[in-house]
Order: C-alpha cells, then structure tokens, then sequence
C-alpha cells in the first residue's frame, strides 16, 4: 500500500488551522481531516505541535509538510521587526523617505507622511555609480563601508539592507558590498535588492529591501524552530511555505528572502479557487474570500492568476502606505466582513466597516457584550442564519441584543429596525460588488464572463446576491468553504516569479537576439536556482510574460510569448498579441511602435498533483436533507418562506430551486427566489443565476 | 419617496465610475505628467453641469470639469448634442478653465434618449505650440503666444472621429504622438464613463438616479455647513508681498451661513503669463473652503453652496482677452496659501503653517542621448510643509494644489530623458524651527545628457520665505539653478527657453516649510 499524505498548516492571528488529505493508492480511499487549535506567540511552534497532535499525525509517515503564516504581515504592521541600517548610492539615502510625495487625503492639511522604517542616522552612502543600461560610470568605493558598520553595530542594528540604483541592471556593485559586509560581520542578516526583485523604481525597490530586512531575523527564527520541532517529531519529508505568488517555496529560499510570505494567506485562497475552477473545467473565476473583518477578491483568467510586484501595506485613503515590489497575487481586500459594524454618520448616511467587532466582543448575537449592529446581526434578523443553528450550533444567538443593536442604527436613520437590517446587508454587498468591479471591469474584464466561486465564513451568505447584481449566471460555495483556503496550500506547486525590467528600444536594432537572450538568462537562473535545491530542469515549466507598452507610454501590460524560438515571426506575432490585448483593455489601439521593457517569468515545478476529492453519494432523497422550512428576508426580494437544507446531507446529484438557505457548521448559503442549486460529485453547491 | 439605500448605492457607483474613469487614463496616458504625476481629472455632472463626483489626482482638478460643461453648455446648441459625441476645449475664455496646456473632453450621457448626466475629463498635454516647447513662455505677452486654443468643438460627432481636427491638432504641438495618445486615452476614460451611467440609469431607473444626485448634493452640503460652524467668525482682511514687490489684498468674511472670499482688490492683469481666469480662481477658494470645512468626505457641487466669490474682471483673478494664463497655477496656489496663511492666524491650532507653496513647474525639453528621440518633461516639485501644533512638519510631498502627484524615479528618469542624477535629497539648509520644526524641502541635481535641450521654469516663493505660525520661525525659498559645463553659475526662478548643454547640472532646491510654535 503506497499512502500519500499532506498536511497543511496555516498559523493565523487567533487559530491555528490544520487540514490534512491522505490517498492509498491500492484502494483508492481518501482520508481527509482538519483540525484548530489556538496560536501560541511567541512560541508559534507549540500551536502548530499541538494542532498535529489534536488531529493525530504521525509526523514519520508523512512526506510533505505545507505551512502558511501571518508572521510577516504581522511583524511589518505591528512594528515587531529589528532594527535595520539601510546602505544606498551616495546621494540617494533620502530616497526611503522622500517616497514617491503624493498625499491621497489631499483636502486633509493634517496628512501625516508614512515614517520610513530606517530613521536618517542609519540610512548611509557608499560610491559608485551604474546606468539604466548597466553600465559602470563610476566604479564602487567600499571606503566608508567600516565606518558605516561600526556605527550600525554601535547602534544596535540587526539587519542590513543594500540597495544601489541601478542594481536590476547591473548588480555587481550591491554583490561586491553584500560580500563586504559579509566578510566584516559574518553573523549580520544582510540582504541586497537585486536578490529580491530585479525591477527598476529606486523608491520601491529600497523600500522592499528595508521590510525584508527588518522581518529576515524574526523569520528565519520562526522557520528554524518549526523545522527543529518537526525533525524532532520524527518527520522527514519535505516543508514547504506558502508564498504570495500562489506557489510554495521551500523552506531555505523563504528564510532568506521572507518578505515573499507576506500576503500567503489569500494567495493560497486565490490558488484553491483556481484549482477548483480547473478541475470543473472553468478556466474564468472571480475568487471571494469573505472572514469575519475583511473581504478579499481575485480574478482567474484562463485558469491563470494574476501575480503583480505593485502591493503595498498600509495604503489606503488617508496614507500612501509602503511598497513592497515581489511577486503577489492580485487581490483587492476591503474592510467588509461578517463582524463588521454597522454606523451612522453624522448626516444620517449609513455605512458598514472598515472596523470590526472582531471575535472580541463580536457581534451583537454573541452575547459577549457588542452593542453593535455587525452584518452578521443583520443576517440573523432578516432569518438568512439560523438563530438556533448559530455557528454549528456552538452559540446560542443572543436575539434580544440583535434587536438592540439594530433598533439603535434604525433609530439614527429614521426607518424601522428590519429596514435598517435589509440596509445593512445592501450596503454590505455594495462595498464587496464594488471590490469585485475593482478586480474586473477596472482591468478590462466584464464580469458576465465569470464564475464567481465564493467562500470563507461569510462567502456563502452573499455571493448569490452580488452575483444577480454582477450579472454573474454561476455561482460555486465548496464544500467546507470555511476552510477552503488550506487547501490551495495543499493543490500549489513550487512556484517562482522572475520580474526583470530590461528596455528593448528601437534604438537597440532587432529586438529578437536581445529578447531571446533576456528569456534565456532568466530562465537559466530560474533552472540553476531549482537545480540547486534538487528539482531537476526537465521538471521546471516555464510561462513566459512579456511586459510590453507603446513606445513613450509609461505602464505595460503583459503578452504571453508561447515557448520555442523567439525569432522575428515570434517577435511579430507578440506584437499582434500586444495590439489585441491592449485594446480589449482600452478600447482603443496606436499606430505607435511597440517597445519591450521587461520579462515576467513563471517557473513552476509539480510537487504532486492534489485533486479536490469526489464525494460519494448514497442516492438518499433530496427530502433527508431538508431541516425545515422558515421565512427569509431576501433583502431586495423581499421576504419568502424558505426550504432549509443540512449541508452535511446533501448529496452529489441533489437539485432544488431557491428560496431556500443551505446550512454548514462553518457557514450559511443563501439561495435567492428564482435561482436554482444543484451539487456536485464533489459536494460544492452550484447556484445558478437567471439574468 | 426612493429608499435610502438605493440612493447610497447608486451615489456609491458614481463615485466608482469616476474613480474607474481615472484609472483608465492613468494607465493609457502617452505623457509622464498624466500618467506619472496625475495632473489630470476626470468628473460626472448632473444634466446641468453641476458636479456630482470626481475622480482626480490632484484637488485643483476636482473643481475644474463643471465649470468647463457649464460653458460649453452656453455655447452648443442643445438639439446638435448627440449621444456619441465627444467635445474638447482648452481656451480659458470660451470653456476652459486653466490654461492652453489643459484639455478638457467631455461627452453627453443619453439614458432612454434623454441626456441624464455629462462625463469629462481634463489632463495636462505636454506641448500645444506657443513659443517655446512644452507651451509655457514666461514672457507671453498674449494668449495666442501659448499656443492653440480651442473654444468648445466637437471632437467626435456621433462616434465619428472629425479627422480635420485631429490633423489640426497634431500639426500644431511639438509632440504630436504624445497628443494623439493622451487624447484616446481621454476619449477611452469617456467613453468607459458613458457605458457605466447607461446602465446605472438601465438598472435604477431615471427618477431614483436623479434623486441620488439631489440627494448627494445635500449631503454634501450638510458636510460643509457642519464644517463652517467650526470656524471662527468675523471679517479677516488679508495683505501679502509678492516675489515681484505687488502687493494682493483679499478679504474673507466668515457668517454662519457664508464663507465669502472677496478679491476684488487684486492687481490688475497684466501683459505676462500671470493671470487667471474667475473660474480658475474660483478653484483656490473652492479648495480652501473644503480644506477647512469637510477635507475627508465626498466632493460635489452641493460642498461649494455656502462660498461666495467676489472678483473684478480685468484683475488678475479674473483676467479679460487677451491677457495670457501660461503660470495661472502659480497665481492660483498663491491665493490659496494667502487664504490659509490667514485662516491660521485666525485659529493656529486647526491648521498647519505655511508650506513651500508653489507647483515649482519645471520643464525640459531635449533630445535623449541614446534614442535620439525628442523628449519634453514636464513636471511640478516637492517640498517641505509646515508644522502643526501638535507634531514636526512633513517633509517633501507636493503642494496642496497636488494630490495623488507621484514623482518620476531617478531610475525612469535616467532612462527616459538621459539624465545623470548626482542627487535626490532633502534640502538640509537651515529655517522652520520652533515648537515643532517645519520639514525639509528637497535638493535634486542632474546632469544633461543629450542635445539640443531647453529649461523652462516657474517657481513663486523666491523671495519671501514660507511663514510660520504662532511664533514658528519661517522656513525658506524655492529656487532653480544651472551650474554650466564651463564654471558659471545661475539662479532663476522663472524662465523659459534656457538652453542647456550636455554636461550642464540642474539642481532643484524647494523651501523648508513653517515652524509652528516658539522654540522651547
């Protein structure tokens, strides 16, 4: 009997989550089990030990080892990272901090600049110069370097970050000063910008290098405890991380460059969605994440997510935020979640969120003392929840302080506590339609063409709704959508993102020779660096993503230029590809030259396939699954009496027409008046929407 | 009665669609001072002009596009609009607002056959002819010297380009690939805007989108009445020296219903490019006004129903043909810091002090050294801003004429205009202290890379330095020098038409902003 086993284990804010999958190839059974326990800061490893323990791993049979965590996110927002000196081009130090001077809340006189993570006294200049082209015109002068560590370990300084203008060109100058520093002070973590990104804009890329720095020792601490902890269980198969990009990297990659983990956690969400959509055959899907604070969407091209390097932390509508230049899946996240509060400003205007009630006295229903109206309450008084099946049945939904709660929002607003209910699920989905248009139509894409596949706690409550709005006609809620997420952990392949900015002018004469040999490098490294770490080449896939703009524009937009000879056929055919994607984006094409500035490099390798598991059915009736019947407010439909299904019961092949509400431990499924549900042999809920 | 929630959603997604608008032009713009520095607007107005939402990237340009629809419905005859089409104007004296450099696209929204809302756009092109590249002569000494103006005209008839203009277009700037690209990218952003009301209207009906907007006006408006009750009340006259030796009066009257700013007694107009339209004006006001009142909440035409604006036609404020705009932004940014200047001493703990105040517009025009292609920059500067009764002033940002204004990395730079960059620095010389310090300008120089290249500048708060408040030292100046290949040394503040050799060092030095406070 051959067993293939994973495990994933994902380390958030409060819980520590497991999922764990087992196939024997002999028979074909397929074992899965999922498990929670809480986080333990500091000592991270101990949840995570205690979490194998609750759901009986034996680590020695085990061959792969996946692990998501918030560590990074949660050391760059809390400030918990060292302190770092940061060593720039002469002439360049103020660079962090100048930013790139735009203020987005600019009627507010009172704006406060984001301060920089290095203060000026640790920001220091060394000589030497490089070109946009590469090219030495001045050549590096380590002189100052003693000086400059002398007084960063006077300081106390516990990581060193390098970045030198230039160095996506040409990083020999930053490769000199890193083998300086190293020879110096051997102990120091000390990271280059070159080894993170090789994408030009100085003030991003410094300021990517500084927070990889600054988190570099909390994380490779971290990392070395779980892979001591584990090999002292006996384990001795693979660990993996969750990165941003989707992939999984292994667990020396990430411990030198951790910045790469820092949005992990919707990434393995996006992927799972990606791989659900994959294996039912739709390659287009908008992925929504809905938790207790915030909401998150993605779009799914072709079966493809879209990795971007323009994340920032922070950023919103009153701060510019910072910059982090690596490889992340293109989210957008907004501030909307089950938990978040409804509240009336002081012109009568109703709003739910950013702020959360969190677990912590959370909503209204649980008892604990919120005297806040959420989303959830809403839902709870319009029948869409279960007040006597609240969260599994592990609650009993504290009703009385629902209506409260409402009755003082409903108050403030002039209209009854069930108006103000309805309001509050409305312009909940308002602000997630919105998150979903910033995702599809304001990159081109109209969201008609898409299925929206939607879970997290709260996925399930409102996707049919902003579906109809959307005019989505497809709706998929997986089975356990409350944890969907850990599996893309398990489903990601080793996956690395290459960006690489090289301009390819007309100046430049053919752009083919000059094209192939950027693919070649990059692809070559890509191979050395896998090869390294024992995946040998031929199992390494490439995409090659061509980033390419009309000559003099600014932004650019990626073309796929498909494997083979990157001739003057392959040149011409990738600029038809440029001419037709740009206009399907823009509405408009350019008599313009097309000009190449850089490469996006996908390389990925297979760690083992992983499927979502096929569900069996029993052929019992549709009727053993119905709980009930109780009246729902359907917000803009209105109020119907409405079948209630047990999730648990239902079966592959199941069909039945809404209004009716699916509930699971983890989470409710709305189906509106009109659409139709069925389930699939892999037990997700298919909610078909009229337009 | 329409319910409440509707109305908010459908005020929700016109504020999205003027948002999507902008990211449109923001990622198709041809020129680095659209699409990299933002100086550019996008706008919704009710059937009547009236501004309902905006995208922008810089203040000055929230108020901007009713003002220009307002005009252009003066002038078109309403039985030849027609759905499709796309109406482009630059002339401050017939439907612009700014200056020659600024064009504004707008575009009639027909929901069901009736013209329910209009969607515009304006962005700073690059060259439109003139005297001297990038359009803005210093010595302008009438508009026809800054180039070619276009009183309101259609662009597109019906969905039908109007090729003799695109010719006329294109024949009269210097960087007529730069034109053609910028102007598609504005005409995209409209016509994204258009299909987006067509269907908000399709799905909510006309009398509930029309509500929303009514609606959304008073919202705005109770925002600004809340807000004008804050502030102190009274007759605050105002006086304030010039780089030039003039002197500007102004006076702000503050009711419990009225914010009224009255500068009737500016200078006259001059024969130089120092002049603004009212309208242009208008938007000083407009923007102190929200400053003060709502600065964090939506944006339309209902925030501007308690100001009055008072002006004398032939002043500067409100300059009569054939008087040239090329700088107006310097003549507006100083109204608008004079204003401030006098609100801070009226109440120091609700503002900051002054900040370095000018857009410090700097444009080089050349050709690369690599390429061989002509280039022309354009851009505004950062600076130091003032400090505040309760911390240190930031250090440089742009002015607060500017917004979601982003510079141009010394990485693109060097590739795009052949620039050496020596330096990208704070401007560490001394001013702004007290209580808590004003924040540092900035200090940039580089060397010319390629031929043939000119400097143009306009840079105000040259002379006398920024003000502090409540006993704040002042911070200090704006200035541009050259230093030549061959050992001269320049320093100017406005110019045109430099001409600069490879080799020649441009360093840009941008004021400390005001302390707040007497040093403990």
């Amino acid at each position: 009997m051959t067993l293939l086993s994973r495990v994933a284990t994902d380390v958030g804010g409060t819980f520590t989550d497991l999922v764990y999958f087992e196939a024997d190839s002999d028979t074909g059974r397929q074992t899965i089990r999922t498990a929670k326990s809480d986080t333990t800061p500091p000592d991270f490893e101990r949840g995570i030990l205690d979490v194998l323990d609750k759901a009986g791993i034996a680590l020695p049979d085990l061959r792969f080892f996946t692990h998501g965590t918030t560590l990074v996110i949660n050391a760059l927002t809390e400030r918990k990272g060292v302190m770092t000196g940061l060593i720039t081009s002469s002439g360049f130090r103020d660079i962090l901090e100048i930013g790139r001077g735009n203020r987005p809340a600019f009627f507010d006189a009172h704006y406060r600049k984001p301060p920089p993570f290095v203060p000026r006294g640790l920001r220091r200049e060394i000589g030497g110069r490089m070109t946009y082209r590469g090219e030495e015109t001045a050549p590096l002068d380590l002189a100052p370097l003693g000086a400059i560590l002398a007084d960063f370990r006077a300081a106390g300084v516990g990581a060193i970050a390098v970045c030198l203008l230039h160095a996506y060109a040409n990083p020999a100058h930053e490769r000199a000063t890193l083998a300086a520093i190293k020879a110096a002070w051997p102990e120091v973590p000390v990271v280059g910008s070159h080894q993170i990104t090789r994408e030009w804009r100085e003030y991003e890329r410094t300021n990517t290098t500084v927070l990889s720095a600054y988190v570099q020792p909390i994380a490779e601490r971290y990392l070395d405890r779980l892979e001591a902890s584990l090999a002292g269980r006996g384990f001795g198969g693979q660990i993996y991380i969750m990165q941003s990009n989707c992939g999984v990297d292994s667990l020396a990659a990430t411990k030198a460059i951790p910045i790469t983990m820092v949005e992990s956690g919707p990434a393995s969400g996006v992927w799972a969605a990606a791989e659900l959509g994959r294996g039912l055959g739709i390659g287009n899907v908008l992925a929504l994440d809905i938790g207790g604070t915030t909401a998150k969407c993605a779009l799914i091209e072709g079966g493809r997510v879209q990795i971007k390097t323009d994340y920032w932390i922070e950023r919103s509508r009153t701060s510019a935020g910072y910059p982090i230049m690596v490889p992340v899946v293109d989210i957008v996240e907004i501030g909307n979640g089950g938990g978040s509060i409804a509240w009336v400003d002081d012109f009568a205007k109703l709003h739910v969120g950013p702020q959360s009630a969190g677990a912590m006295p959370g909503p209204a229903a649980y008892g604990r003392g919120g005297h806040e109206a959420t989303t959830t309450d809403a839902n709870l008084a319009l029948g869409r929840i279960n007040p006597d099946y609240f969260c599994g049945g592990d609650m009993v939904a504290d009703m009385a302080a629902v209506g409260g709660a409402l009755d003082r929002v409903a108050a403030r607003i002039g209209v009854p506590a069930m108006a103000a209910a309805r309001g509050i699920v409305r312009i909940a989905n308002n602000n997630m339609i919105n998150a979903l248009k910033m995702v599809s139509i304001n990159r081109g894409h109209d969201p008609r063409d898409f299925t929206l596949v939607a879970f997290g706690g709260g996925g399930g409550m409102h996707a049919a709704a902003l579906a109809a709005e959307l005019g989505v006609r497809h709706v998929i809620i997986p089975r356990g959508a409350a944890v969907f997420s850990a599996w893309g952990m398990m489903m990601s392949d080793l996956r690395r993102d290459y960006f690489v900015t090289r301009l390819i002018e007309q100046a430049d004469g053919d752009p083919a020779p000059l094209l192939a040999a950027l693919v070649n490098e990059v692809e070559a490294q890509a191979t050395a660096q896998y090869g390294a770490e024992g995946v040998a080449a031929g199992a390494v896939r490439f995409q090659r993503l061509v980033k390419c703009r009309y000559q003099n524009q600014e932004h650019t937009v990626e073309v796929e230029l498909p494997a083979g000879a990157i001739d003057a056929e392959a040149v011409a055919a990738l600029a038809g590809e440029f001419h037709r994607v740009y206009e399907r984006e823009y509405t408009y094409r350019l008599a313009a030259p097309m000009e190449i500035v850089g490469l996006h490099l996908v390389a990925a390798a297979e760690i083992g396939k992983l499927g979502f598991p096929p569900l069996s059915a029993t052929g019992a009736p549709l009727e053993s699954a119905r709980k009930g019947r109780r009246s729902v407010d359907f917000a803009q439909e209105g109020v119907h009496d409405s079948d209630i299904y047990d999730a648990d019961r239902l079966e592959p092949g199941m069909a039945f027409p809404g209004p009716a509400v699916i509930e699971e431990s983890g989470t409710t499924i709305v189906v509106h008046p009109g659409q139709h549900a069925h389930i699939d042999g892999f037990g997700h809920v298919h909610i078909e929407v009229p337009q | 009665m329409s319910d409440p929630f509707t109305l908010d959603v459908i005020q929700q997604a016109l504020s999205a669609i003027a948002e999507e608008m902008f990211v449109v032009i923001k990622r198709t713009a041809m020129s680095p001072i659209i699409y990299e520095v933002l100086d550019v607007g996008t706008g919704i107005t009710d059937a009547e002009g009236n501004m309902v939402s905006s995208g922008a990237g810089i203040p000055g340009f929230v108020g901007v596009l009713d003002k220009c629809v307002q005009a252009l419905r003066q002038r078109i005859p309403p039985d030849s609009i027609r759905p499709g089409d796309i109406y482009i104007t630059n002339d401050p004296y017939t439907g612009g607002v700014t200056h020659l450099n600024d064009a504004v696209l707008a575009m009639p929204v027909f929901a069901g056959g009736t013209l329910v809302a209009w969607v515009a756009n304006i962005g700073h092109w690059s060259d439109i002819g003139g005297s001297v590249p990038g359009s803005m002569a210093v010595d302008a000494r009438d508009i026809w010297a800054e180039g070619l103006r276009l009183p309101p005209i259609k662009l597109i008839d019906a969905g039908v380009a109007n090729e003799p203009v695109l010719a006329i277009l294109a024949a009269n700037s210097r960087l007529p690939d730069f034109l053609r690209g910028d102007l598609w990218s504005a005409v995209a952003s409209l016509r994204k805007g258009n299909e987006r009301i067509i269907r908000l209207v399709e799905t909510y009906g006309h009398a509930d989108f029309t509500a929303a907007i009514t609606d959304y006006f008073d919202y705005a408006e109770r925002h600004a009445r809340a807000g004008l009750a804050r502030l102190p009340k009274g007759r605050f006259p105002l006086a304030e020296t010039m780089d030039d030796g003039t002197q500007w009066h102004a006076v702000i009257e503050i009711t419990d219903e009225h914010f009224t700013v009255d500068v009737r007694e500016a200078p006259d107009q001059v024969a130089l490019p120092f002049n603004t339209s009212r309208d242009g004006a208008l938007i000083a006001a407009q923007l102190i006004f929200k400053m003060a009142t709502a600065p964090d909440t939506v944006c339309n035409a209902g925030s501007y129903r308690p100001l009055r604006f008072l002006t004398r036609p032939g002043s500067i404020f409100d300059a009569t043909e054939p008087a040239p705009h090329g700088y107006y932004s310097e003549i507006r940014i100083r109204l608008a810091d004079m204003l401030w200047h006098r609100l801070a001493e009226a109440a120091p703990e609700m503002f900051p002090a002054g900040h370095f105040a000018s857009i410090c517009g700097t444009v080089i025009a050349g050709r690369h050294p690599h390429t061989g292609r002509r280039f022309t920059m354009v851009e505004p500067q950062m600076g130091g801003w003032g400090a505040t009764a309760t911390r240190d002033g930031n250090s440089a940002m742009y002015s607060s004429n500017h917004g979601e204004t982003f510079n141009c990395p010394v990485e693109i730079a060097e590739a795009r205009y052949g620039f050496t960059y020596r330096r990208y620095a704070f401007n560490d010389e001394p001013g702004g202290e007290g209580l808590h310090s004003g924040g540092p300008g900035i200090a940039i120089e580089y060397a010319i890379g390629g031929g043939e290249t000119t400097l143009s500048a306009g840079y105000t708060r040259n002379k006398a330095p920024v003000w502090g408040l409540a006993g704040g030292a002042p911070g200090t100046t704006n200035r541009i020098e050259v230093d030549r290949i061959g050992g001269d040394h320049e320093r100017h503040a406005f110019v045109s038409g430099l001409k600069l050799a490879p080799g020649d060092v441009v360093r840009i030095l941008t004021a400390r902003g005001g302390g707040w406070g007497k040093a403990g």
